[in-house]
């Protein structure tokens, strides 16, 4: 036989045995699951237009294909090749396989390569049919008719992304593990390969991606992924490139990617070979170089012993002593003593796998990685307190860990089988329940570990920030042991009894890991992607704790105690089953099926009933607690009453202006209760009369109604209160409906886990008036109770003629409010207005609030408050959260000083903003009362860089004047008038305060959210924004922003101020809400070139424009004294714009903050500028004549024009 | 005292690996022989309470243990076939988990005792090795020691010699003799010496069914003047075969030691009359237990 022909031979044996293992068709089943569920269209890259009839982008492109084909190799392959191929010479090593084969005359390089090629093979033949049943899928079943997501067929779009990026990782994925199996034959080591891989790929490789992240960096990260989904992602996907460019286009890989390409093919090749020579050393000196450096370590510690060593010849002769002298008795084990010994033995079998010690590290890394990326407004850093840290773990905690509990306990229950102890094990006479009791206890040290070092590891994490990154907070224990003890102790609890059950049933290991890793996945789909998982079935309490520094337990504290009841009464039964199913005992198949008539299952459950009492009472609680609670199906059921009663009827209806509100509350936020009275005073400011005012309130049975102050009974249409008044409100004249009623918010229990959006607690009030959830709301609300979301409306394009509705508010001119509220005393309560009363009586605190300039929307909010008073402003919040008091306060002053001269002098005496807990993760900015979660600002990482807590309030504050004293019309682009105005407020007053540096910084930040968010088919010119497709909320906030910040540069800033002010002067008040083209019409009255603001406006915001900038050709001489800078410079995008660029010399910015903040240009920056102007696709020469030796050619160093990937209009001169 | 009645257990095929079997054993020693497949190991593990048979039932000292397999854990001291230990543990911390399990105390402790029943089994010296490290015979061992410990008043030991050396073998059954002697073991082997050597009662199984429960003295008397011994060359073989039932039949410095049974008429010429010896009596029993069944 030749080489050749033994090699061949050991390959096609490989393969064969590879085709016959379950794995390989558990994998060939998957990836037909995949090329069916591709070719649905479920996987496409984000882009398009995201309405119903728009272009959709093809599963077959090669951009698609290249990540499916990228992310299937890494999620699934990885997997899959470190068993096949690196499990083949360990399990070689168990059956002492090789001993034989050294015997024969195959060498090791035709046995290592043969075992190799026949594995990767097997793979490879998968991944064929996967290809192949993929394009079939695509190209000829075609699915449901509906092929507008398959393009036409290319055999090169399923290859090349297989050759460029398939290929690699393949050799990669499978030649290390290989390697790793051949050098220490343990295939902890093997299946730990995978496992770092795929988390480092996942966390650090592939997604992470900070703005902030330098593009060297960036790259080498590219080339470092196994996978090269990064650069792919970071090439083509990240920025949105629109729907043409991915179905047509084809994919050029850059040279350094494709050596990273092969160097990680040879790298897995390379593997292979290494594989070879430990097989060769193994088999000439009986040890693997691993092996044998262990064992040497082993001699040499482990040195003569008198307890080891031959057996002595004169004990080998038969001493004939007996067992009698022993004094051997028996006293049989009670159940405590029988769990310790079992205990204690899984103890130190946990001790010594290396399993533990591999994916408890791994485990802390990833739940204590997950805290340090997460990112809050602005993608600002969230300053970690102890709850915060202790809650946002839970998730990943209870995931991985029931996962690693279900390993360790099948296996443990299996053990003594797997190592053919069980027969001994079993006859032993100590009772079953103790035996299952005293593993499971054991198996509980993983959790007990794994909790414990991520406390340790979040205390250090918390530590390292206080002593290196100056954070404020400092670690405490008594968050973790509330939150951890609450939720993950009984999950594990449940969790490994529902295991042991699972196991104890089927007596399969496999089956028990296919029943428990698919109720854990489904559970996780449900909670996570369909969010719609009920408490009942929330036995891993997902998202049930929702941490808040002012309250910890105070949203879904009952209800979360009763769901951890409720799974911790099921461990008895599970118990019962456990013991009763434990095969102890073989069983025999015809006793079996004679215990599974009806008599006997009816008996056997009868035993089991009195266990499932207090199960059946609790779940009940919780499901019947759920269907009933405010989120219930009588609820659902309510609101969709509400609107087919009254769809046909009342869409559409114009109401009356409310004139004045008068409210009297009285909170007892520990019943979650609020006793409500008070009066709305309409005034038909229309030339119409009415004869029917209709008010919408919630279920709050009952309510006393009264009109013009007399009794009165409105027709109640499911919960729409419609008002006949003896005669018809005529215009002019006004009409006073009354209310009272007491109402519990949030009432009973949610139907899932999660957070809220108003409350009454004890930790705090925050409510609002845009929906009716404590106080009648005027009118019909058209989207309240319906059960499909309606198609977005289409507008004319003169929408906006005559008199448009508000964006938001109740409609018509604003008006004054009276509200009075009373709560305990330690409550402070803040309305709309100013405090116009406050008495303490009986331990409750009654404040009055009145609007000393009229308002559009009233809101309450309160909570146990301390103080920082400002210059005519206040926050509000929790006494421990002074973190960035100092900064928002200041923030909250400079935005109602400079707001006020820039855009409208603020009507009100006090601008307030309060903190609320974080339950509910937004800001909302009512007139005179701003609120805020705990999260928002109160929490964020600010420091004098990042400046995050004062972006905030400078957002939120200059809502007062963008949002209240103008109030968008609703409409397309109305929105853009509140969000893109605060933003474009934010970057003038960050400007203003912190200097240009932090402005470039704040426009550079929000420029690549723009250029991620956004989605090229899907966007429309900012006049027809409406919020309804894909990427409009970074075009409304963002690009809105930008564009103010560039007409700025257009018009002057100081003719666009005064612009500004007349525009909100004209339209406050006035029953006439207005659009951009409203705005559009004052402005153009102030611009200095009405054509050049013409052409502007006709491009920024009447079409989509975004220009790129690309810098080639650029080359540096010296002249004399002088050097001259030559290049083209290139728009790659769209849009007509005139840019500067720069050659440029030294840091522009010092760090050295001398009082400045760092914002002082450094003396050693020096640059030379020229304009240029170009459209799209239009390049231009240029020459800059610089007085220094230039280092750098950026384009737009100030950063005023809106651009794509600026991080690649920078041109660096080498050396 | 054991009572086993009318025990069938059916295996799913299906393949009936006993076909009623009864038996009664009392104190003493009492040995299982029988051919692979004969039903010894799924008998000893239905009285070891690790298996629920189809049908019958089995007592022991009057408690049924089919329904409750609590009752003779209680007093069980078991040595399986095949078994296995956790190979982190050392032999003594093996040793010592089992004792504990079998609530087996003494009054110089159970670390103590656990390391005089290594030194009754002669693994004193491996007593701090890991079990991973045990060849075959040392594990037997181990397996041994456990089974043997504590108290057991049944000992039921499953082809226990498998592996040890002549001179453990002796150790062993110089063990097994002394617990017999006031409790009932139950041995089950292959090994037809071990029987002869230990057992005063033996039984034999077929096929799922004891053909003889007797002696080992009884079974050799009855056999008295049968058999007979002499060397043929390999053409005297076949023909010998042919002609009598052979019992044994091995090859010596080129010719062939046959031992033939030969109830009655001569026996083949130049073959001499010797004593009968157990294995004779279990070979001619094994090879037709049906009719060896019906000519007792």
């Amino acid at each position: 036989m030749t080489p050749l022909a033994r090699w061949r031979q050991v390959a096609l044996q490989e393969f064969l045995a590879g085709l016959r293992k379950p794995a390989y068709w558990i994998l060939f089943g998957i990836l037909m699951l995949m090329a069916w569920g591709f070719s649905e269209g479920s996987v496409t890259i984000s882009t398009g237009e995201s309405i119903a009839g728009g272009t959709r982008p093809h599963v077959t492109s090669i951009f698609n294909q290249s990540m499916i084909q990228t992310v299937a190799i890494l999620g699934i392959g990885a997997w899959f090749l470190a068993i096949v191929a690196g499990m083949i010479l360990p399990r070689e090593a168990e059956l002492r396989v090789e001993e034989v084969l050294n015997s024969t005359p195959l060498t090791p390089g035709e046995y290592v390569w043969g075992k190799f090629v026949g594995a990767l093979g097997v793979f490879l033949a998968g991944w064929f049919l996967f290809l192949c049943v993929s394009a079939g899928f695509n190209h000829i079943v075609a699915p449901g008719g509906d092929a507008d997501h398959i393009g036409p067929f290319m055999l090169g779009n399923y290859l090349f992304p297989t050759l460029l990026f398939g290929v690699p990782q393949i050799l990669f994925f499978a030649g290390v593990p290989f390697f790793l199996g051949a050098w220490t034959r343990r295939p902890i080591v093997v299946f730990a390969f995978p496992v770092v891989v795929l988390l480092l790929t996942m966390t650090l490789l592939t997604l992470w991606s900070p703005s902030w992240l330098d593009p060297s960096v960036n790259r080498a990260l590219m080339l470092a992924d196994p996978s090269g989904f990064r650069w792919l992602n970071e090439t083509f996907l990240k920025v949105d490139r629109g729907v043409e460019f991915y179905n047509t286009a084809s994919l050029r890989p850059d040279a350094g990617f494709l050596i990273s390409r092969v160097v990680f093919a040879v790298a897995g090749l390379a593997a292979v070979a290494a594989a070879q020579r430990s097989v060769a050393r193994r088999l000439r000196t009986g040890a693997s170089a691993f092996a044998f450096r262990l064992f040497r370590r082993r001699t040499r510690t482990s040195g003569p012993s008198t307890e080891t060593g031959l057996p002595h010849p004169a004990a080998a002769v038969s001493t004939g002593q007996g067992l009698a002298n022993l004094g051997m008795t028996v006293r049989l084990p009670g159940f405590w003593r029988a769990v310790r010994t079992v205990g204690n033995s899984e103890v130190r079998d946990l001790l010594v796998r290396p399993g533990m010690y591999l994916f408890v590290p791994l485990i802390i890394y990833q739940s204590v990685f997950n805290l340090t990326i997460s990112v809050g407004p602005f993608d600002s850093q969230i300053l970690l307190t102890p709850g915060a840290a202790a809650t946002r773990q839970i998730n990943t905690l209870a995931l991985l860990v029931c996962v690693l509990l279900l390993f360790y306990t099948v296996e443990s229950l299996h053990k003594e089988r797997g190592r053919r102890l069980a027969e001994i094990f079993n006859s032993t006479p100590i009772g079953t329940g103790a035996m299952l009791f005293g593993k499971t206890l054991g198996n509980s040290l993983v959790a007990a570990l794994i909790l414990t070092a991520a406390v340790l590891a979040t205390a250090g994490l918390m530590g390292y920030q206080q002593l290196f990154e100056d954070s404020p907070v400092g670690f405490s224990i008594v968050p973790f042991v509330a939150a951890w003890g609450a939720v993950l102790i009984p999950t594990f609890v449940f969790w490994t009894a529902f295991a042991t059950a699972l196991s104890c049933v089927f007596r399969s290991r496999y089956a028990a890991y296919g029943a428990g890793l698919g109720v854990i996945v489904y559970t996780v789909y449900r909670a996570s992607f369909v969010e719609d998982l009920p408490w009942t079935a929330n036995w891993i309490a997902w998202n049930a704790l929702q941490w808040s520094d002012m309250g910890a337990f105070s949203l879904h504290g009952r209800t979360l105690m009763t769901n951890r009841l409720f799974y911790l009464s099921l461990v008895p039964p599970l118990v019962a089953v456990s013991v009763a199913c434990f095969g102890r005992r073989d069983f025999d198949a015809a006793q079996f099926l004679h215990r599974l008539r009806p008599k006997p299952l009816f008996m056997g459950f009868l035993r089991l009933a009195p266990f499932l009492l207090l199960p059946v009472v609790l779940g009940s609680t919780l499901h019947f607690g759920g269907r009933a609670g405010y989120e219930g199906q009588r609820a659902e059921d309510a609101a969709e009453d509400y609107w087919r009663r009254n769809a046909a009827t009342w869409t559409g209806f114009e109401m009356p202006s409310v004139f004045h509100v008068e409210m009297d509350l009285e909170f007892e936020p520990r019943l979650r209760s609020v006793e409500v009275s008070g009066a709305y005073t309409f005034f038909n400011h229309r030339d119409y009369a009415y004869d029917r005012i209709p008010v919408t309130a919630g279920q709050w049975d009952p309510i006393e109604w009264t009109l013009n102050g007399s009794e009165h009974e409105p027709e109640d249409r499911a919960g729409l209160f419609v008002f006949e008044p003896a005669s018809p409100l005529n215009p002019g004249d006004s009409l006073t409906i009354g209310f009272s009623y007491e109402l519990e918010y949030l009432k009973g229990t949610s139907k899932t886990a999660g957070g809220a959006g108003q409350f009454i607690l004890s930790s705090g009030i925050v409510l609002g008036t845009f929906t009716p959830t404590f106080a009648p709301v005027p009118g019909y609300g058209e989207s309240w109770g319906r059960p499909e979301t309606p198609d977005s409306k289409e507008y004319a394009d003169d929408f906006f003629e005559g008199e448009t509705e508000p964006l938001f508010g109740w409609g018509g001119k604003p008006f004054t409010t009276r509200v009075r509220i009373t709560a305990p005393e330690e409550y402070t309560a803040n309305s709309v207005g100013r405090l116009t009363g406050e008495e303490v009586a009986d331990g409750r605190r009654t404040v009055v609030w009145e609007s000393d300039h009229p308002v559009g929307l009233v809101n309450v909010v309160a909570g146990k408050y301390a103080v920082r008073e400002g210059e005519g402003t206040a926050i509000y919040y929790h006494p421990e959260h002074d973190y960035n008091i100092e900064e928002m306060s200041a923030a909250l002053d400079a935005a109602r000083k400079y707001y006020s001269e820039w855009f409208y002098p603020f009507p009100w005496e006090l601008l307030k903003l309060s903190e609320f807990p974080g339950f509910a993760t937004y800001a909302q900015g009512f007139p005179t009362n701003i609120t805020f979660s705990e999260g928002i600002g109160f929490l964020a990482k600010s420091d004098p860089r990042s400046h995050v807590a004062f972006l905030v309030v400078a957002h939120e504050a200059a809502h007062q004047w963008w949002g209240n004293l103008l109030t968008p019309g609703r409409g397309p682009g109305g929105n853009i008038l509140s969000e893109g105005m605060s933003h474009y407020a934010t970057m003038l007053l960050h400007e203003q305060v912190h200097g240009e540096r932090y402005r470039i910084e704040f426009a550079k930040r929000i420029e690549e959210r723009y250029g991620d968010g956004r989605f090229v088919d899907s966007e429309r010119p900012l006049v027809r924004t409406d919020g309804n497709r894909s990427g409009d909320g970074t075009v409304t906030y963002d690009k809105g922003g930008w564009v103010m910040w560039m007409l700025q540069q257009e018009m002057g800033r100081e003719p666009l101020l005064a612009g500004l002010r007349v525009f909100i002067a004209k339209y406050n008040p006035d029953p006439d809400f207005p659009v951009i083209q409203d705005m559009l019409a004052v402005l153009r009255g102030f611009a200095p070139d009405t054509a050049a603001f013409d052409a502007f406006a006709d491009q920024w915001f009447f079409d989509v424009v975004v220009p790129e900038y690309k810098l080639s050709g650029v080359t540096r001489e010296q002249v004399g004294d002088e050097w001259i800078v030559r290049g083209t410079v290139e728009n790659v995008g769209t849009g007509r714009m005139a840019v500067e660029i720069a050659a440029v010399a030294g840091e522009r910015w010092s760090d050295d903050d001398e009082g400045d903040g760092g914002s002082a240009q450094s003396p050693e920056y020096r640059d030379a500028r020229v304009w240029v102007e170009l459209g799209g696709d239009e390049s231009v020469p240029f020459e800059i004549s610089v007085p220094f030796e230039p280092e750098q050619v950026v384009i737009d160093p100030d950063v005023l024009v809106l651009q794509l990937n600026r991080n690649a209009a920078v041109f660096e001169f080498e050396g | 005292m054991l009572e086993v009645n009318n025990l069938v257990k059916v295996y799913p095929g299906p393949v009936a690996a006993l076909q009623g079997v009864s038996i009664s054993v009392s104190k003493g020693m009492f040995g299982l022989l029988g051919p692979n497949g004969a039903g010894k190991t799924t008998l000893m593990r239905i009285v070891a309470g690790l298996l629920e048979p189809t049908s019958g039932t089995v007592r022991f000292d009057g408690e049924d243990v089919v329904e409750d397999p609590r009752r003779i854990r209680r007093k069980l001291g078991y040595l399986p076939q095949d078994f296995g230990f956790y190979p982190h543990l050392s032999g003594q911390a093996m040793l010592r988990f089992l004792l504990r399990l079998k609530g087996v105390e003494a009054p110089q402790g159970v670390d103590k005792l656990a390391a005089e029943l290594l030194e009754r089994v002669n693994l004193a010296y491996a007593a701090k090795r890991k079990v991973k490290g045990y060849s075959g015979g040392m594990r037997q061992r181990l397996g041994i020691a456990q089974a043997l410990a504590g108290d057991p008043r049944i000992v039921i030991v499953d082809e226990p010699t498998a592996g040890l050396d002549p001179e453990e073998r002796i150790r062993f059954y110089r063990l097994l003799a002394e617990l017999a002697e006031d409790r009932t073991v139950l041995l089950s082997t292959h090994i037809v010496e071990d029987i002869s050597v230990l057992c005063p009662r033996v039984a034999i199984m077929h096929d799922g069914r004891f053909v003889a429960d007797t002696t080992p003295k009884e079974a050799r008397s009855r056999l008295a003047g049968t058999i007979f011994e002499g060397a043929v060359d390999a053409d005297g073989l076949a023909e010998t075969t042919r002609r009598f039932q052979v019992t044994q039949a091995v090859l010596v410095e080129g010719h062939n030691r046959v031992r033939v049974h030969v109830p009655e008429g001569p026996p083949p010429e130049r073959f001499a009359p010797v004593e009968p010896t157990l294995e004779d009596a279990y070979l001619l029993l094994a090879r037709d237990g049906t009719s060896a069944a019906d000519a007792e």
